[in-house]
């Protein structure tokens, strides 16, 4: 009842307001964003976190929906079907990079331009504190004694916890069990009740868990230690060779449609690197477990090309499952 | 100890606080009573809205909102056959029976009564054992889950009326259009027939709203010459001695409620369920059969889907884990407030424990006072000529649907479902078991390739498994002794016994 109530407010007063001057700056009415993940998830706390700074630069209101499913296609496919006029935003994660390789979509973020690449997240491998592993060598050491024992939390494929893993097999080798969860919410809690032996989960996801000790951290993916996480060696120490493939990390961002005029994403991208700036958004990326980026126009191009072709020619080394395609065939580059 | 009193009583004596509350029950009751309209909806549209207010004021308002939502439900399941929420479906089983023997009042006020009291036992369970139910939820392995959803499966004599075979058709059928969508673990497109928008799978309330609402709606167009049902709205507080009489009853499904709530996997949906299932099973002889007006179908599900709202927060503020898709929105808005919801979160700021039980229990006096006032004129709805209140059934199913992922695809599906629904109570079928497999088909899915993956999948392991650890036992016992105890099998025994 009220969000169409509030559409369709904003669509009176937006048309009113379009009567009254044909000239008016954008935006002149309520700006739409979807989200391409469920309520209560990483992405969506980002997003709403973010937009109301966002809101208070551009002087508007951004209607925030929670479009989930299909590892975002859903979201991703209702925003580039909606007009070019910069009314329309997508909240994304990641995933969107790797769809044509999965065969999940034919579409990915070149297909509209990236407004802001917001942050990118941290990784780190988790256990139980009564697990006999202290670190991910020893965890290594022990599964490649004993291949096909040692039972791995994941999400599905091309969930990041299947990324890692195809990083890691791409460099060395881990048989493991995999063992799927519907996200990182219900994989914490099989890994609170030792129904699993460890799993790599964004750290926003575990940060709190193992600073209460109900969780212990034994590799951050990165190449140094994190200050945020003493003690916790980088993956580096266990597989020096996987450094190639680092940094990397799921990441944020802000999109809209390809075709938009060029000076609505001026201004577009102006806000939302302004309110990423921000003290406040700062101060929760921190708090979240999450590294700020603020990347716009070619640098956020780049940054998207890389992460691309990192992951996918990881996956395909590793021989991943998932991998339909070969990334060659789909024009992504060797890294 | 007066640090907790204190926070106890925050909501109680800042009347910001107390006014917000208060405020967020009676919108919670509207919200939830209309189909579609979820209070994780309401929720999480509140996250923005109250992105700048402090922390309290907002977790006053949701836990408000949350509390009259999960009761809401039960109004339009009472009074037009429409479940507003799926842990309502139970409700409208006796409760419609009830609203046509001209006592939908009685049936309201008692609704509400047992609402309360579920709920208070919810918080009283949480207040009282929060640290230590949680860890008797994260004890539940994949298998468990997996047994709870055979469990269920077999409420299906419960739920199926007369025929057990289209029961079990409907089950299969409910199943079935509950795992279309993507596979979780293969992310392979499902049943999805090639269509971009079918990968996210069909809202089990897209397919409550068609084949309650919409069905119910168009069902009601053959007794379009039937003079609607006068109320009796003199009587409508239940009197003591009645509330009395259920109590022991609404104890132990105020106790199914609490703990299926706890559990991370599984919400008030299924609490409410297995809480009805509880009641046909063991009360023998209800005043008036159950399915035809008995009180007691009415007092199960309605504590039982109030008592898990104490139990959702109980891993929520324990451990930072969501019980049901609320406490994760909740879960989320804490965390934009710059709080940090996990095993800390007791520990550095107890103020949000207490404070969150403390204003349940305001919250649950608020639905003691708002449920019981207002009923004469909802009662009123029965009476409304039916040319009048069919289109606006199906507007508000239109409305209710859109809402949930503003997607008109949905709407079409639960249409569809309407129609699909009209035709079979046609022919005899019942809509709960079709709702029961479209929950249970996913967890059951989910939770044995968990289970099986977890063992290597050895097929050996994992039904040893069943039986090794002492959770599981028990729960494999339970779901042995009530195939036994339905079948044939249990008279045979007993005659040996007899004979020996």
């Amino acid at each position: 009842m009220f969000k169409p109530l509030l559409s369709g407010v904003a669509i009176a007063i937006g048309t009113l307001a379009m009567a009254g001057s044909a000239m008016a700056e954008y935006p002149e009415r309520n700006i739409q964003g979807t989200i391409q993940w469920g309520a209560g998830g990483a992405t969506d706390n980002v997003a709403r976190s973010l937009t109301p700074h966002v809101e208070e630069v551009l002087d508007t209101t951004i209607v925030l929906t929670n479009r989930a499913g299909g590892t975002g296609v859903i979201g991703m496919n209702h925003v580039m079907r909606q007009r070019a006029d910069g009314y329309n935003l997508l909240y994304g994660a990641e995933n969107p990079q790797l769809y044509p390789l999965m065969g999940l979509a034919d579409f990915t973020y070149d297909d509209m331009h990236p407004v802001n690449i917001i942050g990118q997240g941290l990784v780190v491998i988790a256990a139980h504190p009564d697990s006999p592993f202290d670190n991910f060598s020893e965890l290594l050491e022990h599964a490649n004694e004993n291949p096909g024992e040692l039972r791995m939390g994941g999400t599905g494929a091309g969930g990041l916890p299947s990324t890692i893993h195809a990083m890691i097999n791409a460099v060395g080798e881990l048989d493991v069990r995999t063992v799927t969860f519907g996200g990182d919410g219900p994989g914490v809690t099989a890994l609170l009740g030792e129904h699993i032996d460890f799993m790599p989960l964004s750290l926003s996801a575990v940060a709190e868990q193992i600073r209460g000790g109900r969780l212990k951290g034994l590799a951050v993916i990165t190449s140094e230690e994190l200050e945020s996480l003493p003690d916790v060696p980088p993956i580096t120490e266990a597989l020096p060779d996987i450094e190639s493939f680092l940094p990397w990390g799921p990441f944020w961002g802000v999109f809209v449609h390809e075709d938009t005029p060029d000076d609505i994403k001026a201004t577009l991208e102006a806000a939302y690197s302004e309110a990423v700036d921000s003290d406040e958004f700062r101060e929760f990326l921190d708090n979240f477990g999450g590294a700020p980026l603020n990347l716009s126009g070619e640098e956020a191009q780049q940054y998207l090309d890389n992460w691309q072709s990192v992951t996918a020619w990881a996956m395909h080394d590793a021989e991943a499952e998932t991998v339909k395609v070969s990334p060659e065939e789909l024009g992504i580059p060797r890294p | 100890m007066s640090d907790t009193i204190s926070y106890l009583l925050m909501a109680w004596l800042d009347p910001g606080l107390f006014g917000l509350t208060a405020l967020g029950v009676l919108a919670g009751i509207y919200i939830g009573a209309i189909p579609g309209l979820s209070v994780t909806m309401a929720v999480s549209i509140l996250i923005s809205f109250t992105f700048s207010w402090d922390i309290n004021n907002a977790l006053a308002l949701m836990v408000g909102i949350y509390v009259g939502g999960v009761y809401g439900g039960s109004r339009t399941a009472i009074l037009l056959n429409i479940p507003g929420a799926p842990s309502a479906v139970t409700t409208a089983f006796d409760g419609y029976p009830l609203a046509q023997k001209g006592e939908a009042g009685r049936a309201i006020g008692l609704s509400t009564v047992m609402s309360v009291i579920g709920g208070m036992i919810g918080v009283a369970v949480l207040a009282g054992t929060a640290p230590h139910l949680a860890d008797l939820a994260l004890q539940f392995a994949p298998r468990d889950y997996f047994l709870i959803a055979i469990m269920g499966l077999l409420l299906v004599s419960t739920l199926s009326g007369k025929s057990l075979a289209r029961g079990i058709f409907s089950v299969a059928l409910g199943a079935a259009i509950g795992l279309v969508g993507m596979d979780m673990v293969t992310a392979q497109p499902r049943l999805t027939m090639g269509s971009m928008e079918l990968l996210g799978g069909i809202h089990y309330v897209v397919v409550m709203i068609g084949l309650f609402g919409v069905a119910e709606a168009f069902y009601q167009l053959h007794n379009m010459a039937k003079v609607p049902v006068k109320q009796k709205v003199d009587k409508i507080v239940p009197p003591l001695s009645m509330v009395l009489k259920f109590l022991p009853l609404s104890i132990r499904t105020s106790v199914i409620g609490v703990v299926v709530g706890a559990l991370p996997g599984t919400g008030g949906d299924i609490a409410s369920l297995f809480a009805y299932d509880h009641a046909k099973r063991t009360v023998k002889n209800p005043e008036v059969p159950f399915g035809e007006g008995a009180y007691e179908g009415l007092v199960a599900p309605e504590t039982a889907n109030n008592a898990a709202v104490g139990g959702a927060y109980v891993p929520m503020l324990t451990l930072g884990m969501p019980g049901d898709a609320v406490t994760a929105v909740i879960i989320g808005a804490l965390v934009i407030h710059g709080l940090n919801p996990g095993p800390m979160l007791m520990i550095e700021t107890p103020h949000i424990f207490w404070f969150t039980v403390g204003n349940l229990v305001l919250a649950n006096i608020f639905l003691l006072i708002f449920g019981l006032t207002g009923i004469k004129i909802f009662s009123k709805i029965v009476e409304v000529p039916k040319a009048i209140m069919i289109p606006l059934i199906l507007v508000l199913c239109v409305v209710g649907t859109y809402s949930l992922n503003s997607n008109m695809t949905e709407v079409y599906w639960m249409l569809g479902f309407g129609i699909l629904g009209y035709w079979l109570k046609v022919f005899g079928f019942q809509m709960g078991p079709i709702i029961l497999g479209v929950i249970l088909g996913p967890l059951l899915d989910e939770s044995y390739r968990q289970a099986m993956s977890s063992v290597g999948d050895n097929s050996m392991a994992f039904l040893g498994g069943l039986f090794a650890n002492p959770l599981s036992l028990v729960l494999s016992s339970v779901i042995i002794l009530v195939l036994l105890g339905n079948t044939p099998l249990k008279g045979w025994i007993l005659a040996r016994f007899r004979r020996d």
